[in-house]
């Protein structure tokens, strides 16, 4: 997870100091089943996943160290 | 965030454990020189790295650094006697000499034992007032990271320890951690006369409440007198964050927009793997070790202008830091936290309600969180890059060593002296990266 939260966080920046506006993050559905386990206190809540300030959506065309931000 | 399995693989540091294994193959500060003043002192204890040990300056005042317990029954070397160029176990007076070499067995007649078998032994190096061991395999030491201040003369520095009763991650995440230095230490810029005034609906209602509290620089702003921007010089608690990798780490910039148009504020950190930040506007540096999966120590290096008066400099590090809460003096190291000033709190006084400035508040929040954070549960954002990517460089480290590498920054040529931090302001147009050239110079050439 350093390496996705890092290549992500990153991500976010060169967004930010581009000007554009960031909404979601997208990631590997491996990424995605992590954070749920990690984080299942929330999801049995119904909260929505986020990471680094974003909803999380799992997507299978994104390899796992390669998350990516829109 | 991170799973489980790495949360316990970044924190846990003994013998054998993956960071453990990473943390032995940098030069680790171990101790306060001043804490063995003279040749034949008292020895002392040491814990690092979850394994203990003992230190002492020998007749001819070479440092010493062994395992704690005699090689013959164990009994604790911190017992024993320093005399004649060793150190002797009080149980049955073996004794050793600084390189591990078995001197005197009283008990054993032969010497058969004492001429194939050496204690264990660890090079020191002493520098900027701390004694540095390196506890990696024997033949393996890197080259020394010789800071700014590691050559001073004597009396242009101060050094000083905190032992927290935390996991040492949960205080060197703290360390470089810029954006919450105008939140949590709101107090302390108000005694500064500077910064922002307010946390989201908090403001700061009339005259800094903890007048006495230690400030970087030592300046304050005294009631009455009129504010002073240029110290802290904006009210962003927003910072956007950039950050560069270099060979020692890697730097980074908070830049906060400035209160004079067409400027911005920037704060540069350095973060030389494993322990060091050397903070901008600080003039020295935060090394945080682990003394144990539960424990560590902050020890704060600073330089001091030249002619300083030793005896002031260390009255002013005393200064607003009551005794029952922590002291410099050996016994008295371990952070015990005050009683929060809740009417204070309440009164728009204090933001934190913790006297004793930075460092104390730091304690405060970074103990808070319980003798190992669980980091599967936090929820980062941007503002946390540096976090992310120290956390990174660890666990590229991690696997570096697991395939037989050395870790990230060791056997890669810098110039240690050239790393510096900077806190100042400059055009809105221009590269922060211009204000430590240092760190440009060192970098590796591209492949």
């Amino acid at each position: 997870m350093s390496v996705v939260v890092d290549n992500a966080c990153t991500q976010i920046w060169d967004a930010l100091h581009g000007g554009a506006s960031v909404k979601s993050l997208r990631v590997s559905p491996a990424v995605y089943d992590v954070v749920a386990a990690a984080r299942s206190g929330e999801v049995a809540r119904n909260y929505p996943l986020m990471l680094l300030g974003l909803p999380l959506v799992a997507d299978d065309d994104v390899a796992i160290y390669d998350p990516v931000v829109n | 965030m991170l799973t489980e399995e790495e949360n316990e693989a970044l924190c846990r540091v003994g013998p054998g454990t993956s960071m453990g294994e990473v943390l032995r193959r940098y030069w680790t500060p171990a101790f306060q020189l001043g804490d063995l003043p003279e040749p034949d002192c008292p020895p002392i204890r040491v814990t690092i790295l979850g394994e203990n040990f003992v230190a002492f300056r020998d007749t001819e005042g070479k440092l010493g650094f062994l395992d704690e317990l005699c090689c013959h029954r164990g009994a604790s070397l911190t017992l024993g006697r320093v005399e004649g160029c060793g150190i002797r176990c009080l149980y049955h007076g073996w004794k050793y000499a600084v390189d591990g070499t078995i001197m005197e067995t009283p008990n054993l007649a032969t010497s058969t034992f004492r001429e194939r078998v050496k204690h264990g032994a660890y090079p020191v190096h002493e520098a900027g007032g701390l004694g540095w061991v390196y506890l990696g395999p024997p033949g393996t030491e890197p080259a020394f990271p010789n800071f700014s201040w590691a050559n001073a003369p004597a009396g242009e520095f101060s050094v000083s320890e905190i032992i927290m009763d935390c996991n040492w991650m949960q205080a060197q995440e703290g360390s470089i951690d810029s954006s919450h230095v105008g939140i949590l230490h709101l107090d302390t810029l108000a005694t500064m006369g500077s910064g922002p005034r307010s946390v989201g609906s908090f403001d700061f209602a009339g005259e800094p409440w903890d007048l006495d509290m230690q400030v970087p620089g030592g300046v304050r702003r005294m009631p009455g007198d009129a504010p002073r921007p240029g110290v802290w010089p904006s009210e962003d608690n927003a910072p956007r964050i950039e950050l560069e990798t270099t060979p020692f780490g890697f730097h980074y910039a908070a830049i906060r927009d400035a209160d004079e148009p067409g400027k911005k504020f920037v704060r540069i950190t350095a973060f030389v793997l494993p322990y060091t930040a050397i903070i901008g506007g600080s003039n020295g540096g935060v090394i945080v070790v682990p003394r144990d999966d539960y424990s560590c120590s902050t020890i704060g290096v600073f330089r001091l202008p030249p002619g300083t008066d030793r005896a002031v400099a260390e009255e002013r590090a005393r200064r607003g830091i009551d005794p029952a809460v922590w002291g410099p003096e050996p016994e008295n190291r371990r952070l015990k936290l005050p009683k929060q000033d809740r009417e204070a709190m309440a009164a728009g006084k204090s933001f934190a309600g913790f006297r004793g400035g930075n460092r104390v508040q730091d304690g405060a929040v970074q103990m808070s969180s319980g003798k190992m954070y669980d980091r599967a549960k936090e929820h980062l954002v941007p503002a946390d890059l540096a976090i992310i990517r120290m956390r990174r460089l660890f666990a590229d480290s991690i696997r570096l060593i697991e395939a037989g590498h050395d870790p990230v920054g060791i056997g890669v040529d810098y110039d240690s002296t050239q790393v510096t931090a900077v806190s100042t302001i400059i055009d809105a147009d221009q590269d922060w990266r211009d204000l430590v050239p240092g760190h440009q110079g060192t970098r590796e050439p591209a492949s």
